[in-house]
């Protein structure tokens, strides 16, 4: 234990364009090719989630256009999203690096952190990392990258070296040759918004980073500026935490439309399919949010967030379509809409939250519950179409009904499934 | 236009017809007062269109003159100056001189100034309320009303209806009600109908009955209450204030009151109230208000509560009365001390009808009022 902070190996494993990789996997036919995945593939209006090595090389990359794409290669490969599949590849993968070691820090549906400082089977870790990467390829035929450091900030960075299918060593004392000249952005913890002010301030590589004042960059940029500060210069405390996967403090679903939208009742129906899947997830965990947030993304990419806190803690798609909606009446500024997603939050476990009971309706409460949890039974079993509201039958070409949700890659969002029943085998299936 | 007043006449004047002006509104001129001088005095009026309130000073109040008008006429001027230039003026006596233009002269001792003002035209009229259903309250009764119910109206827009207060009258006895679907206040009181008078869905916004126990003074002076359609006014001395009425149906409050009692509980009002002040030290930032309430077989009374990271509070209660079952309950203990503060007793009986439906609390010395809660799930 009193090593925990020294000399520690950690591995960041990092699947390689793991949507497409899954199509391969499972339709060996693609293998070798440009494929991408994109919504809305016959219509060529959909977006590019992920593309293939294949189709990268031509320069394809996400989020393109479908058109733009296909331009640049006419061959390409288009499949549709399939979350389920994707969802129980990334449980065996998961499985298979549990096998190795607990201490494994899922972070998105396709990457996660492993700390093999005692592992059990005593090898070195580059034999380790291969050993990995050849079963990830034998047993699922998914390729992916490892990232070999002593912490995760540095593990991260070495996996993003060498892809697909590289084993990067990143050693502490390497920090100043191989990340100090890349430009601030390259760097994991640095978002767009953050580089720019970087830049601002003069400094535009990791270097600069790491030589600034680490007074100066928390005055400028709070808590995270330390951050950054110190893993520029390679330090990065944080234990791989097993468990902090569940400690999200978030479940949402966002969906980007096929087209710009100013319909209403098609964008109400986006909401309520959004507020239907996100209540879902709420009482598929055991949680109740205590407040709604509702992401609208308009046609010039012009993004709001508007969240409303609600009186009562609630679970019920019902309610969550309630609160979205007026959120939706309320800030909606009429224009044509590109990206909407809905989220819960100020999550509150089952049995610590409280309910004041209404008036005018305490009895239907506890009818309510049961009936929702009967609802959730059906989904689960028969798929998401076996009960709908009637606008939800409504028929139009946004893929809302399919939740795609990869905007938010790497967030919260996607990674609860994780901590259902990663050792459990599939009932449903 | 030209007039002269008393000053500290004309200040209050304004304080009143202001609390119905928004600086929010869409109508340019309303965010104006409107003066109107005529041979018995001079009128303001402002509105917000949902609330309108008018002032009349009269010419002599017994023997003092407030008010001596030069030339008739009228104008408004913008309130948000108005109201601040009237208020720091330097002597007793006030000029107002509407010259050219609409452009107006406020004069006091050597301070003069020079407003520009709206045109009077261009101002909306009153509604105009035929009296018919006519009754009448005293001022101190209604201000007691109104403090013993609006407090329980809601204050989000999720069921406009509730953030209203709904009077009703039938056999000459009016019933105030609000409640924001988890308590509700109810308030009984007598009242002297010119006719066979009532009416059941009245609706009056908490908004315009907080503005209107705010304009009235504690006495014994008699309002007129004036109900139409859409209006309700009243007519206190030398004051007009309509307001208008919520649209919708208030849904029927009168079968939620429980009839019967499973365990019932007398108490000292001020000792419960403590209490709950006390058991609520320990919930955060108003969070929650989760109060948990049991009784302990020898008739007493437990209250605690919990919040989870900083600690938990117990404390037992004496009753003065208990018949009935054991019971655990837990309930939201803001509202409980909001109820509490506006019961006029030193006794009050909880009637429970169960751990998940609603439970009263009335004073014992009277019985003009009653207070339903709902209680609190734990899921």
């Amino acid at each position: 234990m009193n090593q925990k902070y020294k000399g520690r190996v950690i591995f960041h494993v990092d699947m390689n364009s793991f949507y497409a990789s899954v199509e391969a996997a499972y339709d060996p036919s693609l293998l070798g090719k440009p494929v991408v995945i994109a919504g809305n593939a016959e219509a060529r209006r959909g977006i590019i989630v992920t593309a293939s090595y294949e189709a990268r090389a031509k320069g394809i990359k996400a989020p393109m256009p479908l058109w733009e794409a296909l331009r640049k290669c006419p061959e390409l490969i288009v499949r549709e999203p399939n979350f389920d599949r994707y969802r129980a590849a990334s449980k065996s993968m998961f499985q298979l690096l549990y096998s190795i070691t607990p201490l494994v820090e899922p972070v998105s549906i396709d990457e996660g952190y492993m700390d093999v400082t005692d592992n059990d089977v005593n090898i070195p870790p580059i034999q380790l990392a291969k050993h990995i990467q050849e079963r990830l390829k034998l047993e699922l035929n998914l390729p992916c990258s490892i990232g070999i450091a002593p912490n995760k900030f540095l593990a991260k960075m070495a996996s993003d070296m060498k892809k697909p299918m590289g084993i990067t060593v990143l050693r502490k004392r390497e920090v100043k040759e191989k990340l100090w000249p890349l430009p601030s952005i390259e760097m994991h913890g640095v978002g767009k918004k953050t580089a720019d002010k970087l830049s601002k301030f003069g400094i535009f590589t990791i270097g600069e980073i790491a030589l600034s004042d680490p007074v100066f960059l928390h005055k400028r940029l709070g808590i995270g500026g330390l951050r950054i500060h110190e893993r520029a210069n390679g330090i990065d405390e944080r234990p791989v935490d097993p468990s902090a996967v569940e400690e999200f403090k978030s479940i949402g679903n966002s969906t980007t439309l096929s087209k710009d939208v100013t319909d209403v009742a098609e964008l109400r129906k986006v909401i309520m399919n959004l507020s239907d899947s996100v209540g879902r997830r709420l009482r598929n965990k055991g949680y109740y949010a205590g407040n709604i947030q509702l992401t609208i993304r308009y046609h010039d990419f012009h993004t709001i967030t508007r969240s409303s806190k609600l009186s009562n803690p609630i679970h019920s798609h019902g309610d969550i379509f309630d609160a979205a909606w007026r959120l939706w009446s309320k800030y909606w500024s009429g224009e044509a809409v590109r990206l909407l997603g809905v989220t819960a939050m100020d999550l509150i476990e089952k049995g610590h939250a409280h309910k004041q009971l209404d008036l005018f309706s305490y009895e239907k409460d506890e009818k309510e519950d049961k009936l929702n949890h009967v609802v959730d039974e059906l989904k689960n079993k028969f798929g998401e179409n076996v009960l709908l509201k009637g606008t939800q039958l409504r028929k139009s070409n946004d893929r809302s009904d399919q939740l795609r949700d990869r905007k938010r890659r790497g967030t919260s969002l996607e990674k609860d499934f994780l901590r259902d029943g990663l050792f459990k085998d599939d009932e449903d299936k | 236009m030209k007039f002269t007043i008393h000053r500290d006449q004309f200040v209050q004047s304004v304080q009143h017809v202001s609390k119905a002006i928004s600086s929010r509104t869409t109508i340019p001129v309303l965010t104006g007062i409107k003066l109107v001088a005529n041979e018995y005095g001079v009128t303001l009026t402002g509105s917000d269109s949902d609330i309108s309130i008018e002032s009349f000073i009269p010419k002599e109040d017994g023997d003092l003159q407030l008010v001596e008008v030069e030339d008739k006429g009228s104008i408004v001027l913008q309130a948000r100056f108005f109201s601040e230039i009237v208020k720091k003026l330097p002597e007793d006596t006030i000029d107002i001189h509407v010259t050219d233009q609409l452009v107006t002269t406020i004069k006091s001792g050597s301070s003069v100034f020079n407003l520009n003002g709206l045109d009077p035209e261009e101002y909306p009229r009153l509604p105009e309320i035929e009296e018919e259903n006519v009754f009448k309250l005293r001022t101190d009764l209604l201000k007691n009303i109104i403090r013993q119910t609006v407090f329980a109206v809601s204050t989000i827009e999720t069921r406009p209806i509730l953030t209203g207060v709904n009077w009703t009258i039938e056999d000459g006895l009016l019933t105030c009600t609000a409640t924001d679907s988890h308590r509700l206040a109810m308030r009984k009181a007598k009242v002297d109908t010119t006719n066979e008078l009532s009416f059941t869905n009245v609706v009056i916004p908490g908004k315009s009955l907080n503005e209107l126990s705010k304009i009235l003074d504690e006495n014994e002076e008699w309002v007129d209450i004036i109900v139409t359609d859409n209006q309700i006014l009243f007519k206190g001395k030398n004051l007009l204030f309509f307001s208008r009425l919520l649209d919708g149906n208030y849904p029927a409050t009168k079968n939620m009151i429980p009839t019967q009692s499973k365990t019932g509980v007398t108490l000292t009002t001020k000792l419960f109230m403590q209490a709950i002040e006390r058991a609520l030290l320990l919930s955060r930032d108003g969070k929650n208000n989760v109060v948990n309430l049991k009784t302990l077989g020898n008739g007493n009374i437990e209250i605690t509560s919990v919040t989870p990271e900083v600690g938990k509070v117990t404390e037992d209660i004496t009753t003065n009365s208990f018949n009935g079952e054991e019971l655990r309950i837990s309930f939201n203990g803001k509202n409980i001390i909001d109820a509490l503060k506006v019961i006029e007793s030193t006794e009050i009986m909880i009637d429970f009808t169960g751990a998940m439906s609603p439970f009263v609390i009335k004073p014992i010395e009277n019985d003009n009022m009653l207070h339903l809660f709902s209680p609190v799930r734990t899921y």
